[in-house]
């Protein structure tokens, strides 16, 4: 074996990936080649680095889907904005089924979707909300009336809240003033083991994370 | 998580076309970062479902604030860094306005991330590699990130096995090049 396929070596070497008989020929040379064996040193570092990134695993799949879903909604939103134009509901959010999927529903037992209850803000407001797994993603149909009028630099946001403080996002929308507005939303199945549903008033100051001024909640403890 | 390799634009770029609303540009930036924002969750808040909701938030603010984003003040993975770490802190205040709860653990030491005190880690490694030429990086995500074999990378590929040995022992030696020495790394690749 040539020096230079000694060295070409060095990458599948740290990844277990050379035969028996190359491993042994060239851990004799790496003996007597202190430059194979610097170059070994430096690529073991980078090979290290790549394990440790690689260990702690992606975050789970259906996150990107929903951040990209969310991101496309929003989007659709601002566009809608910068046009003036009103449109009361729906944003529309398609998202990739990652394989056969087990079929799941949150309204199994009560057809009508899950009534979420107005806060003192939202008094004269009420909702409705039902879904199904797919996949890896809870698709969701938000049905929302009277909520508050906003101001422009406004959205209502749907999360699933958890008891410890944890949260997803659904997604964003407006409502149309004095009748009843249907939103199709999106969010990782993860979420169905989640405890509440909050709708929240929110500003468009860029701050992901919720205001906390809440219009509409709903349980899902009893299901 | 690294997807499907596609041809390496540099982040900079990239959040550029994220301000005008290009939601490619935003998938592709999540799959260069989100696996060291998401580490940095695991590590900063010790709950998985906290790193999941960091990894949105950061993303969503990406997204939203990317018009204020200033190349000359920052790299882009500094200013998604210091967005990772200041939503880390809001999830932990959070958090903190109830007692913990058994097996909970309060906020530990926010440290790391490509700032210059910080060592090299995954997020230089995540940088380092939309650095390198598309081949390179290639054959590093098959190996370590979906845990291809060398045949199987050759066989997904279609590249001769022998090459794809010898690939990814330069690929090595770029990545390593790229992290001693971005700004060489990224002009070579200019």
């Amino acid at each position: 074996m040539s020096e230079d396929r000694f060295e070409e070596f060095l990458g599948p070497y740290l990844l277990g990936e050379l035969s028996v008989e190359e491993e042994r020929e060239l851990e004799r040379h790496l003996e007597g080649c202190s430059g194979c064996r610097g170059e070994l040193a430096r690529a073991r570092q980078t090979h290290d680095l790549l394990r440790e990134l690689a260990a702690g695993g992606p975050p789970p799949p259906e996150l990107r889907d929903h951040v990209l879903a969310r991101a496309g909604g929003e989007g659709a939103a601002r566009s809608r904005g910068r046009w003036r134009l009103w449109v009361p509901a729906a944003v529309l959010l398609v998202v990739a089924v990652l394989g056969a999927g087990l079929l799941w529903t949150i309204t199994a037992d009560s057809p009508d979707g899950i009534p979420l209850t107005a806060t003192v803000p939202a008094s004269e407001g009420g909702g409705e909300i039902s879904g199904e797994v797919e996949g890896g993603n809870l698709h969701i149909e938000l049905v929302v009336w009277d909520l508050p009028e906003l101001r422009k630099d406004e959205y209502y946001e749907l999360w699933y809240a958890k008891e410890d403080g944890g949260r997803i996002s659904c997604g964003t929308f407006r409502a149309q003033q004095g009748g009843q507005t249907t939103v199709n939303l999106t969010a990782p199945a993860s979420a169905v083991s989640y405890q509440e549903i909050e709708v929240t008033r929110e500003p468009d100051d860029g701050a992901p994370g919720s205001s906390g001024e809440k219009v509409l909640i709903g349980d899902l403890r009893s299901l | 998580m690294f997807g499907p390799v596609v041809r390496a634009v540099e982040d900079e770029e990239l959040i550029r076309r994220v301000a005008e609303g290009d939601e490619r540009a935003l998938s592709e930036l999540y799959d260069r970062y989100s696996r060291p924002v998401y580490a940095t969750g695991i590590r900063v808040l010790g709950d998985a479902s906290l790193a999941e909701e960091l990894v949105q938030d950061a993303f969503m603010s990406v997204w939203r604030a990317a018009g204020s984003f200033d190349p000359g003040r920052a790299s882009f993975t500094t200013w998604l860094y210091r967005i990772t770490r200041n939503r880390a802190v809001d999830l932990n205040r959070r958090r903190q306005v109830r007692p913990f709860s058994a097996g909970e653990e309060p906020l530990r030491n926010v440290s790391g991330g490509p700032e210059p005190e910080g060592g090299v880690d995954g997020w230089d490694v995540a940088s380092a590699l939309a650095r390198i030429p598309e081949e390179h990086r290639e054959v590093l995500i098959l190996a370590y990130f979906e845990g291809l074999s060398q045949r199987e990378i050759s066989r997904r590929t279609g590249v001769p096995l022998g090459t794809i040995k010898s690939r990814t022992t330069a690929a090595l030696e770029r990545l390593h090049r790229s992290l001693v020495n971005p700004a060489a790394e990224e002009s070579r690749h200019v």
